[in-house]
């Protein structure tokens, strides 16, 4: 997978902007709030349809476009895979209904009107940004997200499951409001009558969310802890946990309670771990919900499943999270990110493509260059730097070079 | 400006309140009527009054009709045994259509969404199981299911067609009152899934597709 030509208009700070790239590697220099972050977000977005920070699709319009009769953003890309040989041409354009209304996404691959949903997946990216440590010492909400993003890149079934979930969420929490206000009786015949259809098939899309996050966990604990010991000079062995809101039945009862406690020092598995699948999974999920239909009833919500997942980073058996330093918890954090490479080479048998914002000020030496290792061999990786010295001169001139100011890019020239 | 004749003007204003039209054609319709002959816009009056005046729904299928029972309830030729549940009086000519279904209907009036705050009480499912029972008027569907039981024997009602939408909300209504039914051994069935007849394989979307692949037929 190759992104040879980006092509913005009214994008955040770009009013206008074509760029072709060459060869494997291309660095970006420039001063702070220039555009460089910006860039590199324009193409993840075309890469995973979602905004970065979850801000809302209106900031992506350049507010100058304001002006303009029909104030619009567009993010267009030229792709080549190794699977046709006819290059994939992605296009987002965010367009304003009428006066002050709602932003409309409209997707285009190949030139004809395509779903979200056929989007994610085209053309895969992993984003490392300075920011990258809230996954380690962030809230829950972030580590969702971020294996949400990885996971529907990688996988379609993912992002259908994912979705429907959602949905079948909203109904099942509409339902639960309603019984609560009803002051419903848990046991009752009629309340079990209602929520049979909701919890069977919060449970059915619910499960094959947190099969695939587990096994995908399972995979980037792999890649991840070799990263880990490479970058922590052999000192810190990283292990990732995978935190469900209830016992997938992969363990004793009195091991669930113990690794939520973090006490835990080595799941002895009841039964083979890696096997782990949706259908095995469903029963718990369903007894689960039949136990705490009174205190599901009384909070009128859903309390368990997927949307209350977390994930625990630890290094040498200590939670990154409180007791980690900075400096340990960005190592994991690019540890992650690294096996997220990994992970999704694997998975799609095509290696994504890489956007590094800045990430190099953050590094030591032996960071820097465990990550400068990491880039090579990888079919495309797009950098930017406040400062060339960041870089070796080797890696430069390995570089397509470009310069970025007030939202234009200039290559460099010697 | 001379503002315009007021009975113009409130003619204007009720074509706007209808759904997919907006000022411009509210207005293109009034003056045409105003310019038109007597006759069209009287038949409209007529037809408008009626509307109201003489359809009711049925007390049976609670579907719109100007009789009660509606035609097609009222029908002897019709198979009383077999019951097709829908959504919207709509879905019943969808149906009709096919000339495919010889029993009698039953209209929901909508289907089950808990986000919107629609539940089974909303909807006309305590009458879809009087109407099998023949009898009392129940409570709650749940109650209405538990005295028929006794009585199921003596209903007529042998099978019941959900045909509800193949959607979310759709789905969550047929099997709610399939779980109702199922206990009194009346036959419930639902619609079958799959591709569109004249369509392309290619085209259909990959649910569809393995709906329609989990069930096919024998040739």
């Amino acid at each position: 997978m190759y992104l040879s030509h980006l092509s913005l208009t009214h994008f955040r700070n770009y009013q206008k902007l074509e760029i072709d790239f060459s060869g494997p590697l291309t660095l970006f220099q420039g001063e702070n709030a220039q555009g460089k972050t910006n860039l590199l977000e324009a193409i993840y977005y075309l890469a995973t349809s979602k905004p970065v920070h979850a801000q809302t699709e209106r900031e992506i319009v350049d507010w100058l476009a304001e002006d303009e009769p029909i104030p619009f953003a567009r993010v267009a890309a030229t792709v080549l895979t190794d699977a046709s040989r006819r290059p994939l041409e992605l296009e987002i354009v965010l367009s304003q209904r009428g006066e002050g209304g709602a932003f409309q996404k409209q997707i285009k691959i190949n030139g004809s009107n395509k779903r979200s949903l056929d989007l994610v997946g085209q053309m895969r990216a992993v984003l490392f940004l300075p920011e990258d440590i809230k996954l380690v010492d962030g809230s829950p909400g972030e580590r969702r997200r971020y294996l949400d993003i990885a996971l529907c890149q990688i996988s379609r079934e993912y992002t259908r499951s994912l979705s429907q979930f959602q949905k079948v969420m909203t109904h099942r929490n509409g339902l639960l409001k309603t019984l609560r206000e009803q002051n419903a009786r848990p046991n009752d015949a009629n309340v079990a009558g209602q929520l049979a259809f909701w919890d069977e098939q919060l449970t059915a899309h619910g499960s094959a969310v947190m099969a695939r996050r587990h096994q995908f966990v399972q995979q980037l604990e792999q890649c991840a802890h070799q990263r880990h010991l490479e970058l922590s000079d052999e000192r810190e062995q990283l292990a990732l946990q995978y935190l469900p809101s209830f016992n997938l039945g992969n363990m004793s009862d009195a091991d669930y309670a113990r690794l939520k406690e973090n006490r835990l020092d080595r799941i002895e598995p009841v039964q083979d771990n890696n096997g782990l699948t949706a259908e095995q999974l469903q029963p718990h999920f369903m007894a689960k919900l039949a136990s705490r239909r009174g205190r599901e009833i009384a909070a009128g919500n859903t309390l368990y499943g997927p949307h209350r997942d977390d994930l625990r980073f630890l290094a040498n058996g200590r939670d990154l999270r409180t007791y980690g330093s900075r400096g340990q918890q960005r190592t994991a954090a690019l540890s992650l990110k690294l096996a997220e490479v990994q992970a999704m080479t694997v998975a799609t048998g095509a290696a994504p493509l890489l956007l590094l914002d800045d990430v190099m000020s953050e590094l030591d030496a032996v960071r820097r260059s465990t990550l400068l290792t990491a880039l090579e061999g990888v079919p495309q990786a797009l950098l930017t730097t406040t400062d060339w010295d960041d870089f070796t001169p080797e890696f430069r001139a390995r570089a397509q070079l470009f310069t970025v100011a007030k939202g234009a890019i200039l290559p460099l020239s010697a | 400006m001379q503002p315009l004749a007021e009975p113009v003007t409130k003619l204007i204003d009720a074509f706007g309140q209808l759904p997919g039209i907006g000022p411009k054609t509210a207005s293109r319709l009034a003056y045409f009527l105003l310019r038109s002959d007597a006759a069209i816009a009287l038949n409209l009056a007529t037809a408008l009054q009626e509307l109201k005046e003489k359809t009711l729904f049925c007390s049976v299928c609670h579907n719109i009709a100007d009789q009660d029972p509606c035609a097609i309830c009222a029908n002897a030729q019709r198979d009383r045994s077999l019951i097709c549940v829908v959504e919207e009086p709509l879905d019943v000519q969808a149906i009709e259509r096919t000339r495919e279904f010889h029993g009698l209907y039953h209209v929901l009036h909508g289907a089950i969404s808990p986000a919107d705050g629609i539940g089974p009480d909303d909807l006309k499912v305590a009458e879809l199981l009087r109407r099998i029972q023949q009898g009392a008027q129940p409570a709650s569907p749940e109650q209405a299911a538990a005295s028929l039981l006794a009585q199921v024997h003596t209903s007529e009602v042998r099978e019941i067609v959900l045909a509800t939408n193949p959607n979310i909300e759709g789905e969550a209504t047929a099997m709610y009152i399939s779980r109702l039914l199922k206990p009194m051994g009346i036959r419930v069935t639902r619609l079958a899934r799959g591709l569109p007849v004249g369509g392309d394989l290619e085209y259909a979307d990959e649910v569809t597709l393995g709906r329609a692949l989990a069930g096919r037929s024998e040739m």
